[in-house]
């Protein structure tokens, strides 16, 4: 099958029951994508499927077929998002950061303002799972890139 | 933070994201009951499966050495990598598939079938049926300072005697276990781990290896709490494997393995009695603790952090404990953030609370009146407090909280919860030592460390600490730790002790290149090396100067050794009840502590803060659900174990600190990780307290997690 990742086209053969997030990391070699829990509750594995935020344990690799998939490797060198992480201390393992980073440009490009309301950007927020961090960081991180010019 | 770049760009190399040429996969098979006979594995159809490339069971490991136990007994029963003729809890590995692929792995092990002849569990601490033919139930039994006479039980004004629970907690590291071990010579082992060099001493005694052999590196790591410091019996049988087929070969343990087999923190049933005048004085605390240590003794011995800490922060003239811990049949209780002191808190600072009701006190001004005041302090359960001024911290904390501001007519139920706290950090005897080095190079300079970060930033906080101890700039400084290759011994990274004993190792070590290089210079110059100074990397005496690069190669070692240290802190809460459901929401959060001196405020205020969504978790939301024999049931995983998200963190959050500096550290540090999870659970469960027992609600009934349905119980007239 085809697949279409970060904008480049991959030509795999896979099993149908093979997850998209295995064959990003194991067949692909894009390790930025993690697993944290393998059964769509922790959010590590969230990648853009046609730029919607997407749980990649849940999605078969033969699902992403004819869609176009970004992972955090494929977010533009001038994507504010990496740098504001950083900045607001939103990791510490890092481990969650790629899940947050894929679900926040998910979302703002949908909506910019979606985290300039504390209630909306809790909301989000709640849809991934970080153990280390308390998300204080995390949540100034999200308004902070809400705030900058993309 | 140093490779945050790296980490927010999908660059991160964890230890599942290892390339190694012709790595195979493992996958176990694990017990699905609590406590069987094992009278067979049957692996013919698994084997004859595509892809596998082996599968070893017991019987191929009887030349590996036995599980070592981190906080064991004296008289441990022996723990074999794979079971051999009984399974003593859900999960326990009975066999190891490897194969080309993880999902053929899993197959293959989904074949292979067990012969398993059922015998009762037990879940609940106490005497059961034997889980070993040779060992009592009962794994260990010990005492701390002298029993409370009867006399002050009988003459005191008031006794306080309450039970609590300490539910099991998963510790839940975003990333599982994970392992990648390279046969030859060393033998490779790539492990997410918090304690390298243990690990290298528990796989070369398994294997009959010289420690040189093996060599240990952790990659980045996906948090650990606690949880990963042992040598699990995983990783013996993969070594194992590994060395048998002579290909490397992996394990990622998946979230269902990470609720089931792997260890947990917590488990303890208390009872606690506190005895007090008329005035609130407390005159005695006894507690008693019966701990469900699991089916092996990986952490048998971790209560006795409880019962030495069973003072907390007060001069109570007779203080006395009990540790009980039981062979429970389910997996290993172990260490998890705070090991043994949010379990001392918690019961102490409950009852405390009860006594303050109980007297009509306010519960502040009753801490206040027992408080430690004079330091250092000898506890009667054998602690010695450094230092510290314990009620500036607790009057801080009430500053922030505000306490009267929430009391009067409020809409729903509002009750406002303090506790206080004193943890050990930097260790027990035996890893209260740490080394450090730091080695010039032409282009810089190297610190080495003995600690591990598992998520931690150790690398931008020492290399400044080093940079500093210099003076040059940060930048010039490499740190390197978590490799046994790299680095000669240490002890990793938990107690809170990193900062505490490896910054201080790392300190001395920068200290003794310095006076390395004075003499060194001196030499060349025929001076003595008193005429000698150090001046940011370079070397003075009058008008000569000599960058230190001119005497690289040079290096200097450092062995810290020193008592622990005992931070400390205040923590408050307001919370609201809703009335009809239950259902607690925070209405602000106090946490006020005293790590000593701060290095970095940036990464203490990230301790802190995880480490009170953690706390928050064990009050609200978290708990190991077993039945009565010792079966999980959590059929939905993450699902049903519920880890704080970010609707659940308050957003009135008043993070503070106190600066006591620790006498007995040179940087005057103390250990910071654990703060949280000791301070937050009793503060949150005294302020539902506080809110329910006007509406004549019964506190004793409380218990963690506080869900809606255990506080709608309990504020039931
Ligand atoms: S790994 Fe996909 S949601 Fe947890
Ligand atoms: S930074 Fe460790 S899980 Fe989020």
């Amino acid at each position: 099958m085809e697949l279409d990742v970060n904008g480049t086209r991959h030509e795999v053969t896979v099993e149908p029951r093979r997850a998209l997030a295995d064959v990003l990391r194991e067949d692909l070699g894009l390790t930025g994508t993690h697993l944290g829990c393998e059964h769509g509750v922790c959010g590590t594995c969230t990648v853009l499927l046609d730029g919607e935020p997407v749980r990649s344990c849940l999605v078969l690799a033969v699902q992403a077929t004819g869609h176009e998939v970004r992972t955090v490797e494929g977010l533009a060198d001038d994507d504010p998002l990496p740098g504001v992480f950083a900045e607001h201390h939103a990791l510490q393992c890092g481990f969650c950061t790629p899940g947050f980073l894929m679900l926040l440009r998910g979302a703002l490009d949908e909506d910019p303002t979606v985290v300039d309301d504390d209630d909306r950007l809790d909301a989000l927020l709640a849809s991934n799972l970080c153990r280390c961090t308390g998300y204080e960081g995390i949540r100034n991180a999200a308004r902070a890139a809400g705030t900058r010019p993309d | 933070m140093r490779g945050d770049d790296r980490l927010t760009r999908g660059r991160g190399r964890y230890t599942a994201d290892l390339r190694v040429d012709g790595c195979l996969e493992a996958a176990f098979v694990r017990s699905p009951v609590p406590h069987a006979d094992l009278l067979g594995v049957d692996t013919t159809t698994a084997r004859t499966l595509p892809g596998v490339a082996a599968i070893l069971t017991a019987d191929d490991l009887t030349d590996v050495g036995d599980v070592p136990t981190m906080f064991g007994t004296d008289d441990s029963p022996p723990w074999r990598p794979l079971a051999t003729d009984r399974v003593r809890h859900e999960g326990e590995a009975v066999a190891v598939v490897i194969a080309d692929d993880r999902y053929r792995a899993e197959d293959a092990a989904a074949a292979v079938r067990l012969d398993l002849h059922r015998r009762p569990g037990h879940a609940a601490p106490g005497r059961a049926d034997r889980l070993y033919p040779d060992h009592d139930d009962l794994a260990l039994e010990k005492e701390f300072g002298p029993p409370v006479a009867d006399t002050t039980w009988q003459e005191a004004h008031v006794v306080i005697d309450s039970r609590y629970r300490q539910q099991l907690l998963a510790p839940t590291s975003l990333e599982a276990r994970a392992i990648l071990v390279e046969p030859g010579s060393p033998l490779t082992v790539h492990c997410s781990h918090q304690f390298p060099h243990g690990l290298r001493t528990g796989i070369a005694g398994a294997l009959g290896l010289a420690e040189d052999d093996v060599r240990v590196i952790v990659p980045d790591a996906g948090g650990a709490f606690g949880s990963k410091s042992p040598t699990y019996p995983e990783y013996l049988a993969v070594v194992a494997a590994a060395r048998d087929l002579g290909r490397p070969v992996r394990w990622v343990e998946d979230r269902t393995e990470a609720l089931t087999a792997s260890s947990r923190g917590r488990g303890q049933d208390q009872h606690v009695r506190i005895a007090a005048d008329v005035d609130g004085r407390i005159l005695a605390i006894d507690l008693q603790v019966d701990a469900d240590i699991g089916a092996h003794p990986l952490g048998a011995a971790l209560p006795g952090q409880t019962a030495l800490a069973a003072s907390e922060a007060y001069a109570v003239p007779e203080v006395h404990a009990t540790v009980r811990s039981w062979f429970t049949t389910t997996a290993p209780t172990y260490a998890y953030r705070g090991a043994g002191r949010p379990e001392a808190a918690y019961a102490v600072e409950r009852a405390v609370d009860e006594l303050a009701a109980e007297l009509g006190l306010d519960p502040a001004e009753l801490r206040r009146r027992n408080l430690v005041r004079d330091f250092p302090y000898d506890t009667p359960t054998g602690r010695r407090y450094d230092s510290g001024d314990y009620a500036a911290c607790l009057d801080r904390c009430l500053e922030l909280l505000e306490p009267d501001r929430w009391r009067g007519e409020r809409e729903r139920p509002t009750g406002v919860g303090i506790a206080c706290y004193v943890e050990r950090s930097g260790g027990e005897p035996g890893i209260l030592e740490e080394y450090g080095s730091v080695t010039v190079e032409p282009a810089g300079f190297t610190g080495r460390v003995g600690t591990s970060s598992t998520g931690q930033p150790h690398r931008t906080v020492f290399a400044q600490l080093v940079a500093d101890r210099l003076g040059v700039p940060a930048d010039v400084v490499d740190l390197v730790e978590g490799d046994t290759g790299e680095v000669p011994e240490g002890h990793g990274t938990f107690a809170s002790r990193s900062t505490q004993m490896g910054g201080a190792a790392l300190a001395g070590a920068a200290d003794a290149l310095i006076d390395e290089a004075r003499l060194q210079a001196a030499a060349r110059w025929g001076l003595s090396s008193g005429d000698v100074a150090w001046d940011k990397g370079v070397l003075r005496a009058g008008t000569r100067e000599l960058p230190v690069a001119e005497l690289a190669p040079l290096h200097a070692e450092h062995r810290f050794t020193s008592p622990p240290a005992f931070p400390y802190g205040s923590y408050g809460v307001v919370v609201e009840v809703d009335p009809d459901l239950g259902a607690v929401t925070l209405l602000r959060l106090v946490a006020v502590d005293d790590y000593g001196t701060v290095l970095d405020h940036t990464a203490t205020h990230g301790q802190t803060l995880g480490s009170i969504a953690q706390g928050l978790g064990q009050v609200l939301t978290e708990g190991v659900v077993l039945d009565d024999e010792g079966a999980t049931v959590m059929p939905d995983g993450l699902l049903d174990y519920l880890l704080p998200t970010a609707a659940e963190m308050p957003r009135d959050l008043r993070v503070d600190e106190t600066a006591v500096p620790a006498p007995d550290n040179p940087l005057g540090v103390k250990g910071a990780g654990e703060a949280g999870c000791i301070g937050v659970p009793p503060a949150v469960v005294n302020a539902v307290a506080d809110a329910i027992r006007p509406l004549g609600g019964d506190p004793s009934r409380l218990r963690m997690p506080l869900t809606p349905s255990v506080v709608w119980e309990a504020m039931q007239p």
